[in-house]
């Protein structure tokens, strides 16, 4: 077995270098990139946080996710850059006056022909227009169409269809125990019995894996919200919290 | 090793290592541990680690610098031995050292994913995520480019501030991954 080896001028351009990185090409030109997904640069090219100076009229037109603004970095330059996540499977799409939408967490990358919004599901990204975008998947990515219901974890991402609507088992929430354990959280669940249902004409993409990427957005999210509850929703929150933690230590 | 066929016998090196008392000194102070144990006879030798990749690169007289962690076996005709290399591994949390393997025969490391290698000639300089960083060869000089400014300082840095410039001839190998180091910027 030997390694594959290239040079600046090898390297190859706005494509996969091996299964788990991918190489992008500057030529003067600027990529939205997630932070800490370069691993290497042939070239001058710089990187800026989104609250540089410069970049105001980009993300003013380009980025619109206050959320996950602190993640996102922009490079910019003339070089080559390598991409890679984790060591999962990394692949590039191209989207033509399209919309997609992405768990936040495996995006790794977009042009600025393509505008990010931020999805109504919690933890996803639309893009929107035309370009290219690199994303990670632990496993080969799968192209299924709707009506299909997804595991959360396993989903990465759909384009073109509605978004998709919570689905839960009947039997999982019937009686007595499952009434307890609406209301604590607790007990009996087999991890499955809650997924996203999607309906109407579109395409939906799943990873082969229940891995994904822990997610600092979600938490913001939901921390950012805390101030709606008062006091009881709070104490409410601390005892589910407390028993949650509880649940997953033993 | 996780099986072998044929006749094999293990040793496991003294507490030297093959590089001599002063060589072992130098291993403890800089903290680069290292314990290899020595496989002879006929047959087939196999190794893992947890199902990590492992890349082959041969040498021909000259250094491979790589860190002790990622190192998994090599050829007895190869010499290790301790570089210190100052600020430069302070970005992988891995210390102020790194292991050099010198001589004839092939070194087997390990990556995170199967590892790449970048070639780095004088006209296009090379820089690399310390946390992807997995070894190099070559006439190399290497140089830390800290892109620290007040925005890091107020938590809005690019992420990417701490990076490894090589200059000169030789081959980086990094990994499509990155190591949670020390050093988060």
């Amino acid at each position: 077995m030997s390694t594959p080896t290239f040079s600046a001028a090898t390297l190859p351009a706005n494509d996969n270098v091996s299964s788990y990185a991918f190489g992008v090409e500057l030529n003067g030109g600027r990529w939205f990139a997630q932070k800490g997904k370069m691993i290497a640069y042939y070239g001058q090219i710089s990187f800026e946080a989104l609250s540089a100076g410069p970049l105001d009229s980009l993300v003013a037109s380009h980025f619109h996710s206050p959320l996950y603004a602190h993640d996102w970095i922009v490079a910019s330059g003339s070089g080559k850059l390598l991409l890679a996540d984790r060591g999962f499977d990394v692949n590039s799409f191209d989207l033509d006056d399209g919309n997609l939408t992405i768990r936040a967490g495996n995006l790794l990358a977009f042009e600025p022909g393509l505008e990010l919004k931020q999805s109504i599901i919690p933890g996803f990204l639309t893009l929107l227009g035309t370009g290219r975008f690199v994303a990670a998947s632990n496993g080969p990515v799968h192209f299924v169409e709707p009506p299909i219901r997804v595991d959360p974890q396993a989903l990465l991402g759909w384009a073109d269809c509605p978004s998709p609507c919570h689905h839960y088992d009947h039997s999982y929430m019937r009686g007595a125990l499952g009434t307890a354990r609406m209301l604590t959280g607790l007990g009996g669940q087999s991890g499955e019995e809650h997924q996203f249902d999607f309906t109407g004409r579109g395409t939906v993409l799943m990873q082969s894996s229940e891995t994904v990427a822990a997610d600092g957005g979600l938490l913001r999210q939901i921390e950012g919200q805390l101030g709606l509850l008062g006091t009881s929703g709070l104490q409410r929150l601390h005892q589910t919290i407390g028993a949650r933690l509880q649940a997953e230590r033993d | 090793m996780v099986a072998y066929d044929g006749e094999m016998t293990f040793k496991r090196q003294g507490i030297t290592g093959g590089e001599g008392l002063r060589g072992a000194l130098r291993r403890r102070v800089a903290g680069e541990g290292i314990t290899l144990m020595e496989v002879t006879g006929h047959g087939t030798v196999y190794l893992a680690d947890e199902a990590t990749e492992i890349t082959l690169i041969p040498l021909r007289g000259d250094t491979l610098f790589v860190e002790s962690d990622s190192v998994m076996a090599l050829d007895a005709g190869l010499q290790t031995g301790v570089q210190f290399v100052g600020l430069r591994g302070m970005g992988t949390g891995q210390g102020l050292a790194t292991t050099k393997i010198e001589g004839h025969g092939t070194a087997a490391i390990l990556s995170h994913g199967p590892a790449i290698g970048l070639q780095v000639t004088p006209e296009i300089p090379l820089s690399v995520d310390p946390h992807a960083y997995v070894a190099h060869h070559g006439q190399l000089r290497q140089d830390v480019v800290t892109d620290v400014n007040w925005r890091t300082v107020l938590g809005q840095g690019s992420g990417e501030s701490v990076q490894f410039r090589y200059h000169g001839h030789g081959v980086v190998y990094v990994q499509p991954a990155e190591r949670s180091g020390a050093l988060e910027i």
